[in-house]
């Protein structure tokens, strides 16, 4: 038999943590029937018997009319959880209360948990909570959500109340017809209730010594770009161990797998599957989700100790601009990193359309791969201080980007009467709990290793039937007939058939670009061998540079380049953000623009460079 | 006076705020209710302002903090 329970808290009470600590890895995600929100289901066992929890939606209350509010509300009523776990910030006990009092009026079983108990000890704050539950009629349970030991009480009060549920028996706040009276209303219900069971903190804020930086117009901004160039570097360092550990998997499985294929007599065109293909696309798969592993430690540190807060105050107005608002900082910062995070980081924006105008608008960022092909390209071609303008001129372009995205997508996603400013709380400064931030980071880059082997895997096959041919020789491929029939139209926007076969490539993955170019302008290598060994046996850069500079012009160098940067950032992000907004036809919407954008931009940049070079 | 006209370490108490029932559902249930006192904790130029209410700092867009109207304490 299983047990059900829901977990119902505000934003920043906790409540995805102790979601994830109660599940570990055993957790379905899936959406409400009808609606675009993302249903979280996760099961545990104690003492014998199964308890499946449901993650509720969290907003700060539940009387508001959106999609998520609606849901939680009907999920409550409907009973088919046996018991409600609410959670409040103890710190900040007054107002996260509210959600409570919106809780009452729907009078079902539940318990109270006071997370972040250490944060209010630490702020000097007590909680009588014997008083406090016996003023409610439910249990109340101190607790902290990232001490581990806190969890075994929780599952035995959850035991308890199974057998025995508690339902509030204080009155709830009276129901009034208009909005105001009815916080007021609530607002009351909870002071009355924390009288006497809390004293209220001093009246006279003052911001730490380091706040007093952080929230300067200027310093401050600094102070966060700063932060967020170190977090990188850490980053990349977190990686590098499980990078190099993945970089060797081609290199020792090709052998000992093409000689035991060989052996059973397998056909070699499926040898080379299983020797080349499969152990690069675990190479690729392990790369990415080792950046995703160290992009979320590094970022799961500085949204725990409230540092993104600070960012996104600092950043608000101008991210306003753009029709976002301040929280959409921290996701276009991920993308930086990778378009995947970036994506994904976009669920802390509380309205659906401002989060996929956020999604579009991280597209526009280019990601560390293509940092890291762009001045091989441009190095070929152009002198060191040349590729430095390159580059300055891609991030210029850059910020186009994003301002005609904003403007083309904004009035459908997010006109203005419906953008939500930005309303959040600045958390007071937490200790970092690393063991939690890794598991963290540890489930989200396991997560993206799953869906992309997947991906990656096909589209490599895909890959693999266009390039393929038999003698080896790329002039055999369909990919050669394909790119030299279509060559007149592509010219036309500034690029031959060898670099927009790089080009669409590197739609699918910008990893591949370099393998690609070495495959066509090499032309004995075999194109499969060179686009999978790209990163695995270096491409030699002079080699190919050489080859490169005498078959193209620097004009249309620099036009792939650019069209490279801005087209769709690579099939996984596509999915990622196909997954994340439920949207099939936002997700191609936005693709079509990039693609045509790509296009346009090469065609610009290739004809105005042809008349200076 | 708006609250975006209010100054830092000013205290003060929330007098009225507009909106629409979506508006007002956001800014009542983060605690920002008629009758509140509040403490404006920084106030700059085209930045959010930081107000201390109900033991939080709330940073708040300029926008919508144009259209909560505040009185000195």
């Amino acid at each position: 038999m299983t047990a059900s329970i829901a977990l119902l808290g505000q934003p920043n009470s906790g409540k995805s943590t102790i979601y994830n600590n109660l599940t570990g890895s055993r957790q379905h995600v899936g959406n409400w029937a009808g609606k675009t929100v993302e249903k979280n289901e996760g099961t545990y066992t104690y003492e014998g018997t199964k308890y499946s929890v449901t993650d509720l939606p969290g907003s700060y209350g539940l009387s508001g009319n959106s999609d998520e509010e609606i849901i939680t509300t009907d999920f409550i009523k409907s009973g088919q959880s046996e018991l409600t776990v609410v959670l409040v910030d103890a710190s900040q006990l007054e107002r996260s209360m509210f959600m409570l009092a919106e809780f009452a009026r729907l009078d079902k079983p539940a318990l109270l948990v006071l997370n972040m108990i250490d944060v209010a000890k630490d702020m000097g704050k007590e909680i009588d909570t014997a008083a406090l539950s016996e003023k409610l009629g439910i249990p109340v349970l101190p607790f902290n959500a990232t001490d581990t030991k806190d969890y075994d009480r929780l599952k035995k009060l959850i035991a308890e109340e199974m057998k025995a549920p508690h339902k509030m028996t204080v009155a709830a706040p009276a129901e009034q017809a208009d909005v105001k009276a009815d916080s007021r209303a609530k607002f009351e219900w909870v002071s009355e209730l924390i009288s006497g069971v809390t004293k209220t903190g001093e009246s006279v804020y003052k911001l730490s010594k380091f706040d007093r930086l952080m929230t300067r117009p200027v310093l401050g901004k600094l102070i966060c770009i700063g932060v967020v160039l170190l977090a990188f570097l850490v980053a990349m360092i977190i990686m590098i161990p499980f990078m190099s550990i993945g970089k060797m998997i081609p290199g020792v499985l090709h052998d000992p797998v093409d000689q035991l294929l060989t052996g059973w007599n397998v056909h070699p065109w499926i040898v080379s599957i299983f020797s080349t293909m499969i152990p690069n696309v675990l190479y690729f798969t392990i790369s990415m989700a080792s950046f995703v592993f160290g992009v979320n430690i590094v970022f799961g540190f500085l949204e725990e100790t409230g540092f993104l807060a600070r960012a996104a105050y600092q950043f608000d107005g101008l991210l306003s601009k753009l029709g976002l608002q301040g929280k959409a900082i921290c996701p276009m910062l991920m993308g930086f990193g990778c378009t995947i995070g970036g994506a994904c980081g976009t669920r802390v924006m509380d309205n659906w359309g401002q989060r996929m105008l956020a999604m579009s608008i991280v597209w526009a960022i280019p990601c560390a791969s293509i940092w890291s092909i762009i001045p091989v390209i441009s190095g070929m071609f152009f002198s060191w201080w040349q590729t430095l303008l390159v580059c300055v001129g891609i991030l210029l372009y850059v910020v186009v980007s994003m301002i005609v995205v904003s403007k083309l997508f904004s009035r459908k996603l997010a006109p203005k009467e419906t953008r939500s400013g930005m309303i959040m709380e600045l958390p007071p400064y937490h200790k970092a709990h690393w063991k939690h931030i890794i598991k963290e980071a540890f489930f989200k880059a396991w997560d993206i290793f799953r869906r992309a082997l997947g991906t990656v895997t096909l589209v490599s096959i895909v890959f693999y039937i266009f390039s393929f041919s038999i003698d080896g020789n790329v002039n055999n491929s369909l990919l050669y007939r394909v790119g030299t029939f279509i060559e007149p139209v592509t010219r036309f926007f500034g690029m031959g058939w060898q670099t927009f076969m790089a080009f669409v490539s590197g739609a699918f993955a910008k990893e591949a670009v370099l393998g690609t170019l070495n495959a066509v302008f090499m032309g004995d290598n075999s194109l499969l061998a060179a686009t999978f060994y790209a990163k695995t046996a270096a491409t030699d850069a002079s080699l190919l540079g050489a080859a490169m500079t005498q078959a193209i012009a620097p004009a249309e160098a620099l036009a792939f380049m650019f069209a490279t940067t801005f087209n769709i950032p690579c099939l996984m992000a596509l999915s990622t953000t196909y997954k994340e907004s439920h949207s099939l036809k936002w997700t191609v919407k936005v693709a079509l623009f990039y693609i045509c954008n790509a296009l346009v931009l090469s065609c610009i940049v290739y004809h105005v460079a042809s008349l200076f070079m | 006076m708006k609250l975006t006209e209010t100054t830092a370490d000013m205290q003060g108490q929330i007098l009225s705020v507009g909106g629409d029932d979506h508006f007002m559902n956001r800014i009542t249930s983060i605690g920002i209710t008629e009758g509140t006192p509040f403490q404006t904790v920084r106030n700059d130029r085209k930045m959010p302002v930081l107000i201390y209410l109900r033991e939080t700092l709330i940073s708040l867009n300029r926008a919508d903090a144009e259209r909560i109207e505040v009185a000195k304490r």
